[in-house]
């Protein structure tokens, strides 16, 4: 995968996995568009590349036609069910199949339409077993397949996804992510599989084709340019002075944009690569013959793609920003850093998932020595979970998952690993929290992790967040958009207002019998209006102690717990 | 009825199952030909008797020409015409590549098809 298909930010990525849950037929209709468009942009490095079996340079125009036949079956006519749409690219491929990896592209697509007849959308589990019919399929069609080629990059994606899917990634965007990078690494690898490549220096045209592909559909979903090839200029009125970073990367603390008129003209693969030795977060701007360069370099290195510059041309404008002083601004802002308890050799570890950093800060003070970001769209895999502990000093690890869906990666990071670990089965916030209270970092592993997983049925916890959908469940009838509160995991409240939605769920929690309540405030709702709420709770009930907290965590209004 | 060039060595000849040989293999990798098939059913029988690797290729020279004709099985949901053309595209290209020789022409029999899975 090319550096520059990333989600710009954690907030976004939430959001576009939760957008992206299902795939219907309009959602493959867009990707099948994306895929095309990405494809007919690197049409002429695919062709460069194909040397095998036949090296006559046509692979990239082969594939691109073949994918052109196949939007041509769904351009005029788009359906919601993506089993359909499926049905009629499958067709349109194989009718317009061109070269041998048009029609290996053809019997994928084949293989993707079995699975998905008479699907309305595809989920997680379906995209698995679509990429695995695909490789099927497409395996079918030749006595003696040759490695390192398309087949076998078709092979290693449909082997990314199952074993993504085994490590409990649930969500079809976040399986499309791992599909591009699994996809870009096999291409890498094909060389080494098939010595003709190797011997002409380059990499499988049709492995590269279908890459390519794969990643056009990744970027529409992410909302990036499918236009322009990645060592693109963009119009210098969509790339700002300041405010261009969207994330830092450890190191690079100096954000560097430079104005300037070349000398002559600029040789575009030569600058980008001038600068990627220099940094990263590279973007170039042009307008009427003038440049724009915004990049982020390593401290005491600001000065160095000014003076490249000068020797390019004209500089007629400079803008260096200090990046730590901003970020550590942003920070201060949201709260302190967070610190983690220091465990020593023989302790026991606690490793928490946690949805936002307000929650985070309060898994922190509570004990936490090590802390793994994720919630309800965003699970973390089980090589995240694995990485947060295995360098502690440590080997007596207990994990809070915190989340149901996350509870299958903590449970395969225990088996991965040769440190002896516990996974008690928190499936909420509140929970974790009051797990953790019963958490004693010096005793016996299987006693603390039997005392914190009794802990947790003590805690009433509950949830308010925003229905995506109309439904009905549990007897509550739900409209989308409307507030849902849930308790103990279960649907009770639905209401058009947030605090009303919120006393209801109390009241249904036991209200009048619990002593203290804490509210996890969630990103979008500002502190002021929950502060608010929570008086209105202490003049109505005043024998509750009641908590507010920062939450952070995306989606869910409030996150609560009653005891 | 050998193909072959002079040298300033000697002679060098190849022998029509040599041509045949290559243009089993290339076949036999080429996507969307599943198997081979026999002109006429008695040939066939032989050849799936014996096991012959170079079954269902017929390897001519005609005049100092090469000829090559495959009897081919392709699956079932491909496109046949360019499988066929990419089968003759292949073929050519290796055995070219392997004798120095052109090759006057490459004909593809498409005598069946296997269906492996039904849409």
């Amino acid at each position: 995968m090319t550096a520059q298909t990333k989600i710009p930010n954690a907030e976004a990525a939430e959001r576009l996995y939760q957008r992206y849950d299902a795939i219907d037929g309009n959602d493959l209709r867009s990707a099948i568009s994306a895929g095309l468009a990405w494809l007919r942009t690197h049409q002429q490095v695919v062709n460069a590349l194909n040397v095998f079996p036949v090296p006559d340079g046509d692979t990239g125009t082969n594939m691109l036609l073949t994918m052109q036949a196949a939007w041509k079956e769904i351009e005029t006519q788009a359906s919601p069910n993506v089993g359909v749409v499926a049905h009629a690219v499958a067709q349109g491929a194989l009718m317009g199949a061109r070269g041998n990896s048009g029609v290996i592209l053809s019997q994928l697509w084949r293989g993707v339409a079995r699975v998905l007849d008479g699907a309305e959308a595809m989920d997680a589990e379906l995209l698995v077993k679509s990429l695995d019919e695909a490789r099927r399929t497409a395996y079918k069609g030749v006595v003696r397949p040759v490695e390192g080629t398309i087949l076998t990059v078709s092979k290693d994606i449909a082997l990314a996804a199952e074993s993504a899917y085994e490590q409990g990634v649930r969500n079809p965007l976040d399986l499309l992510r791992l599909v591009v990078e699994a996809a870009a690494e096999s291409v890498e690898r094909t060389p080494d599989l098939l010595p003709v490549l190797k011997d002409a220096g380059v990499v499988d045209s049709g492995g590269k084709g279908l890459s390519y592909i794969l990643e056009g559909m990744l970027r529409s979903a992410y909302r990036l340019p499918l236009d322009e090839p990645i060592h693109a200029v963009q119009q210098l009125s969509s790339l700002s002075l300041d405010g261009a970073a969207e994330s830092v990367e450890p190191g690079q603390d100096w954000e560097v944009v430079v104005d300037f008129r070349p000398g002559q003209p600029l040789n575009l693969e030569t600058f980008y690569g001038d600068l990627e030795a220099m940094g990263t977060s590279i973007q170039v701007g042009e307008g009427d013959g003038m440049y724009r360069m915004h990049i982020h370099v390593p401290d005491e290195t600001q000065y160095r793609p000014i003076e490249y510059i000068q020797g390019l041309g004209t500089v007629t404008k400079v803008a260096i920003e200090n990046l730590m002083d901003q970020l550590e601004a942003q920070a201060g802002a949201a709260g302190k850093e967070l610190h983690l308890e220091n465990v020593k050799p023989g302790e026991i570890a606690a490793v928490v998932v946690a949805p936002g950093t307000g929650i985070a800060r309060v898994f922190a003070s509570l004990g936490a020595a090590a802390i793994v970001e994720g919630g309800q769209t965003m699970n973390p895999s089980t090589q995240e979970i694995l990485s947060a502990f295995e360098d502690l000093p440590t080997d007596k690890i207990v994990i809070l998952p915190n989340n149901k869906n996350i509870q299958l990666a903590a449970t395969q990071a225990k088996e991965l690993t040769v440190k002896q670990v516990e996974v008690v089965p928190t499936v909420a916030v509140p929970q974790g929290v009051a797990a953790l209270l019963a958490f004693d970092r010096t005793g016996d592993l299987p006693e603390v992790a039997a005392a914190m997983t009794s802990a947790i049925e003590d805690v009433s916890y509950g949830e308010l967040t925003q229905a995506t959908r109309s439904v009905e469940i549990d007897g509550v009838t739900v409209k989308e958009g409307q507030v849902i509160g849930l308790l103990n995991g279960k649907l009770v409240v639905a209401g058009d207002e947030l605090e009303a939605s919120l006393t209801d769920l109390l009241e249904k929690g036991g209200v009048d019998r619990a002593e203290v309540l804490t509210l996890y405030v969630g990103q979008g709702l500002p502190m002021a209006e929950a502060n608010a709420m929570a008086d209105h709770i202490r003049e109505r009930w005043p024998h509750l102690e009641t908590e507010v907290h920062d939450g952070g965590q995306p989606h869910y209004h409030f996150i609560l717990s009653l005891e | 009825m050998t193909t072959g060039k002079t040298t300033r060595h000697g002679r060098i000849t190849i022998s029509p199952n040599a041509i045949a040989t290559i243009a089993s293999q290339v076949t036999s990798q080429s996507y969307g030909v599943v198997g081979m098939a026999s002109k006429n059913l008695m040939t066939g029988l032989a050849h799936a008797l014996a096991k012959d690797p170079r079954h269902g290729v017929e390897v001519r020279t005609l005049g100092g020409h090469i000829l090559i004709d495959l009897y081919v099985v392709v699956e079932y949901g491909t496109r046949i015409s360019t499988v066929a053309a990419s089968v003759a595209n292949s073929v050519r290209y290796q055995v070219e590549r392997a004798l120095g020789m052109p090759v006057a022409a490459v004909n593809i029999h498409v005598q069946d098809l296997r269906v492996s899975d039904r849409d």
